[in-house]
């Protein structure tokens, strides 16, 4: 029995973990109260973390599309996939990476696009578009005096949602805007609105609270309807000094922003609609887009389970889980940390940037 | 070795430098792994600095050197770890008296096997959360937590050492009266000698350089004789006057747990207005029920489908916390694991201790030290 300090991977907040391993094998996890960001305290999908390694569906060979999808092997299906991509013109083909993916494998992603000359690549990030402003810290939100929530930040992001609650605990008032009729965090706010979309609310609540918030408030910004909101919100922030976080969902989103585009679901659909080729690369991008990929020619895709987007497509690469490789995270208010390798991939998986690198050898590209 | 009292320390030239009391601890790991008479030690470790202890199985004795000197910054719990996944070794264990209690609860239901198990217990007066301490020598010893190479708790005063070798200390009353010092389970705790364990050792009226040893069980004097015969270990009878202190010592801090017990269980405890209030931060993330070392139930009654509430709002606290409460209340060792582990910052310990406390009261029953099992155990849970 083995722990080992990592970062849960569960969402953009950076939490720090313990994985127990037992003879090379994830088997559990242990608060790791040394951590800045949680002291130890975790929610559920972190502490259940390990089990993401240890998945029924976790893939551990290559697999090709015949008549179905079939176990292949790395040579056969490099090949497949190499020819399939040398077949094409640059514009043909399309890159989809993931805020699950680490930074330097959205590096060498950006870099194997570039030498490629694809220009279509960049990340599916919900509603949330690119922003490079300084966000508000978490000791920003503990220690201001005013919170304005858009989401149910306690359910969805419990350990920014203790920072709300300490924030209360030292006398702040909190304003929370969500679509249902009651939410764990609208319970513990002072003044809970009901919207139908969050458009609604910055037309007609917004100016009412805007009158609220000063230099020692924070906004927190755990969901959009639209990306030209966040924008809003930070105008709204800009105008009374005070602080802003948007809240994204996967580990590494803040990260991937910095080389990768973020997709809107209209851009993704875009994309998809002009290109033969499609790489998606830790992405399931069926979940979120169902049909649409239909049209493609060939889908290529790395990923640890034989998910949906797997299971439709041509060429599957089995890759590394978070713990089973080495790199970093960017977290939500841009703390970036290192994550080590624990334990091995299972079978004949590899990590994403290892692939990467096998199927730009094969197309010839120099990297330098 | 007539008396249940004794000095002892290590023989090894690098346990004795290195080891906390002149490595008497550490020694008897070493006896018990070099002999074979375990399989591992279960102990913490030095992470990235004094506030990161980690828990650590020790195969080979020469490894024990990275588990040398205590640190009181590590707020652990070993009893799961070892139900879960250390059940079927033979074991040597450093146990806190939080520690004891978990694994004798553990034991009295069967999920720890007492003859396979050593527990060399460690006087406790108290562990401080690692970010809670690096935040208070920031901001009341106004010293840079990085610079902090050993702390030490004694004589009611947190002291630490800094890499030139100077000292500072404050007194622990002053810390606590200002939210930081112990954790507050700690506070409230009057199990400072582990007398649930098989040998108890600490500093507590020793003389520089020795660790003192009290022995409870015929296991632990076996054990230390055996230390003893073999060479690992030195030992001398403690003078009178070190037994009178130590025991003061131990008598001090009681009556100043049961002060901060009624503090916080009485003055102090929630109204049922507050209790709503925490009640209704809960997120059901069900982290309190993992951290406790005590639920062990393979399927849990909390994940049943009748308790099932809307996954957008708290759970209500009858079904919830209600039911947690009236399952291990009575066990409640105190260890206060289950309030580190809370992301939404809900006392729980508080509720489960006072009842804990007034169930012993009444009963005389002391959770985590005593043979038998708690009232309305079932055990079909086994």
């Amino acid at each position: 029995m083995k722990l080992t300090h990592t970062i849960c991977p569960s969402c953009s907040v950076g939490c720090g973990i313990n994985l127990i391993t037992q003879k090379q094998e994830a088997v559990g996890t242990y608060p790791y109260k040394r951590h800045p960001i949680n002291e130890g305290k975790n929610c559920k999908k972190g502490r259940e973390c390990y089990e993401l390694l240890n998945e029924e569906k976790r893939l551990l060979n290559p697999h090709i599309k015949k008549s179905n999808l079939v176990k292949s092997d790395w040579e056969e299906s490099l090949n497949l996939a190499v020819s399939e991509m040398k077949s094409c013109e640059p514009g043909e083909i399309g890159i989809i990476g993931s805020g699950n993916c680490t930074n330097e494998e959205c590096e060498i992603l950006k870099k194997f696009a570039t030498s490629l000359g694809v220009e279509n690549i960049g990340f599916p990030a919900g509603n949330f578009p690119y922003f490079d402003f300084e966000t508000a810290s978490l000791n920003d939100v503990e220690n201001s005096q005013f919170i304005l929530i858009i989401g149910n930040i306690l359910k969805e992001y419990p350990l920014i949602g203790r920072k709300v609650i300490q924030a209360k605990e030292n006398g702040a008032e909190i304003i929370t805007i969500d679509y249902l009729e009651k939410t764990n965090t609208g319970m513990i706010s002072d003044q809970y609105i009901q919207t139908k979309s969050i458009r609604d609310f910055l037309d007609k609540q917004a100016k009412e609270i805007q009158a609220k918030l000063t230099e020692s408030s924070v906004i927190i910004v755990g969901k959009l309807d639209h990306k030209e909101e966040l924008e809003e919100f930070q105008q709204i922030a800009a105008k009374s000094n005070s602080k802003i976080i948007p809240v994204m969902k996967e580990c590494n989103s803040r990260g991937a922003m910095k080389t990768l585009s973020p997709l809107s679901e209209e851009k993704l659909k875009a994309m998809i609609d002009k290109v033969k080729l499609l790489y998606v690369v830790e992405d399931d991008i069926v979940s979120h887009m169902g049909e649409a990929v239909k049209k493609l020619d060939f889908l290529i895709t790395q990923s640890t389970t034989l998910n949906r987007t797997a299971l439709v497509s041509d060429v599957v690469f089995p890759a590394a889980c978070w713990a089973e490789k080495t790199g970093s995270f960017t977290n939500v208010t841009g703390n970036t940390q290192n994550v080590q390798q624990i334990v091995p991939p299972p079978g004949e998986a590899m990590d994403d940037a290892a692939i990467i690198m096998k199927i730009a050898e094969k197309m010839e590209i120099d990297w330098e | 070795m007539d008396s249940n009292y004794l000095l002892a320390r290590a023989k090894d030239k690098d346990l004795l430098e290195k080891g906390e009391c002149g490595g008497a601890v550490s020694s008897i790991f070493q006896y018990l792994l070099d002999c074979n008479l375990v399989e591992g030690v279960l102990n913490l470790s030095h992470g990235e600095d004094i506030y990161d202890g980690i828990p650590t199985l020790i195969e080979d004795s020469n490894d024990l050197i990275e588990t040398c000197g205590s640190l009181h910054c590590a707020p652990t719990m070993f009893g799961e770890l070892i139900s879960k996944y250390l059940q079927d070794i033979r074991l040597a264990v450093a146990v806190k008296p939080c520690d004891a209690m978990a694994i004798k609860e553990l034991e009295n239901r069967h999920q720890i096997d007492s003859d396979k198990i050593y527990k060399v217990g460690l006087n406790c007066g108290g562990t401080v959360l690692p970010i809670t301490a690096r935040k208070m020598i920031e901001l009341f010893y106004e010293i840079d937590p990085a610079d902090v190479v050993k702390e030490e708790i004694d004589k009611g005063k947190f002291i630490i050492e800094l890499t030139d070798g100077s000292h500072k200390d404050l007194k622990i009353d002053d810390l606590e009266d200002e939210g930081y010092g112990r954790r507050v389970n700690c506070q409230r705790c009057e199990q400072m000698v582990p007398r649930n364990a098989d040998i108890a050792c600490g500093n507590w009226g020793t003389e520089p350089g020795w660790t003192f040893i009290e022995i409870i069980t015929p296991k632990g004097k076996e054990l230390v004789e055996g230390a003893r015969q073999n060479g690992y270990i030195e030992v001398k009878a403690p003078s009178e006057k070190a037994v009178a202190i130590r025991e003061k010592v131990e008598s001090v801090m009681i009556k100043m747990a049961r002060k901060f017990q009624d503090k916080y269980l009485e003055e102090n405890y929630p109204s049922l207005e507050e209790w709503d209030e925490y009640w209704n931060r809960c997120i059901k993330c069900y982290a309190c029920r993992d951290a406790c070392p005590l639920c062990y139930c393979r399927e849990c009654e909390l994940e049943k489908e009748f308790y099932q509430d809307s996954e957008n709002t708290p759970p209500d606290p009858l079904t919830f916390q209600g039911v947690r409460l009236s399952h291990v209340c009575y066990s409640c060792i105190n260890c206060g694991q289950c309030e580190d582990v809370c992301p939404m910052e809900i006392p729980v310990a508080r509720i489960f201790h006072r009842m804990q406390k007034k169930y012993r009261d009444q009963t005389g029953y002391i959770a985590g030290m005593d043979e038998e099992l708690p009232p309305l155990y079932s055990p079909e849970k086994e």
